[in-house]
């Protein structure tokens, strides 16, 4: 029986997050142009980890990307200061906790 | 695995030198897509895949290298047209990208059969190499059956052009399973796991769902299996020319 034949392929973008090492955030990297989810996987592997430069890569449709960039949303007009934590310093409140607590002071993550 | 007696060398190094020239000739074959292939990204792709391939092959002349004694680079390059062991399937030139994607398919299919039956061999040094090599052509073979799929669904030209290409390939098509003279030895050795006529079995079986689904015609039995690594044509001879080229042009520089 013949396969039922598929509507003409369109190229459309795809947008590729990577993760270069286990624990990192998954970081933009680029796009790739493809005609469906599963040639732009292939294309994404091409582009962002033929030289085994990512250990795990999204592939995301960018129609399916939802866009937010609305001034009176994002940038709006009155001063927002008030919003900013400049000025409130955590540092001793923490010391103080820890103190009373007993806990010693976390050490940096390591990378 | 366990190392048993010395593998026999001689069909060891028929062995080795078949799939490093199947290898080697996919790889540069594929590689005339660089800078032409039907879209940019799958320009990359190709040309990627071209030279996994040629590394493949390089890692696989290093091998038979040491086995014989022999300069990699003096096998890959420095033989006469006639002495080369590449399947008669890789003497179809590119042609066009429908031509590509069935010589592929029909390729990569046969080549992960084949190192399956190498992977767990006897002899360390190909089965640790044949270790990886499965690891990556298992893009290879998911990239040339994504294609496969989109021509063979893809009523018109597509699917018209693809029918035309295995129609072409169909008398080669098996040749990778070309037996090797003194494959017997191997068998024995357990440097590989069956005869070659018994992995042809294994790939048509790999296939055929493939085929059914896309209502594909399965390619026939060899139409000459004697010569199925052999006689390689006027497209073999050309390409020969190409990938030697430079080689030819300076004999013993160091590039």
């Amino acid at each position: 029986m013949r396969p039922k034949s598929t509507p003409a392929p369109v190229l459309e973008a795809w947008e590729v997050f990577r993760q270069e090492k286990d624990g990192d955030p998954m970081r933009h990297g680029g796009s790739v142009m493809a005609p469906d989810a599963e040639l732009a996987t292939h294309y994404a592997r091409e582009m962002y980890g033929r030289r085994q430069e990512s250990v795990r890569l999204w592939v995301v449709r960018r129609s399916d990307v939802h866009d937010l960039d609305d001034g009176d949303l994002l940038q709006p007009p009155l001063d927002r200061s008030f919003k900013k934590p400049g000025g409130y310093v955590m540092r001793d409140k923490l010391a103080a906790a820890r103190a009373q607590s007993g806990q010693a002071k976390p050490k940096a993550r390591s990378k | 695995m366990t190392a048993t007696a010395a593998p026999p060398a001689t069909a060891l190094a028929e062995l080795l030198r078949s799939m490093a020239d199947d290898e080697f000739v996919i790889g540069f074959s594929d590689s005339e897509w660089t800078g032409i292939a039907p879209l940019l990204e799958e320009d990359v792709a190709m040309s990627s895949l071209a030279q996994d391939e040629l590394g493949h092959a390089a890692a696989l002349y290093g091998l038979l290298g040491e086995l014989t004694g022999t300069d990699p680079d003096a096998l890959a390059y420095d033989r006469e047209p006639p002495e080369y062991r590449h399947c008669r399937l890789l003497d179809h030139g590119r042609g066009d990208w429908a031509m590509t994607i069935a010589r592929r398919f029909l390729y990569d299919t046969a080549d992960v059969i084949r190192l399956e039956a190498l992977a767990e061999g006897s002899w360390a040094p190909l089965a640790d190499l044949v270790g990886k090599l499965v690891r990556e052509e298992r893009y290879h073979r998911m990239h040339a059956g994504a294609w496969l799929d989109r021509l063979a669904r893809s009523e018109g030209e597509p699917r018209d052009r693809l029918l035309a290409a295995l129609i072409v390939l169909a008398p080669d098509a098996a040749t990778v399973f070309t037996p090797i003279e003194g494959e017997a030895e191997l068998v024995a050795a357990h440097v590989m796991d069956a005869p070659m006529t018994e992995l042809e079995g294994r790939w048509r079986a790999s296939i055929a769902p493939v085929f059914g689904d896309l209502d594909l015609p399965m390619p026939p039995p060899a139409t000459d299996p004697e010569r199925g690594r052999l006689n390689h044509g006027a497209d073999f001879d050309w390409l020969w020319g190409e990938f030697t080229s430079i080689r030819r042009a300076d004999p013993g520089a160091t590039w």
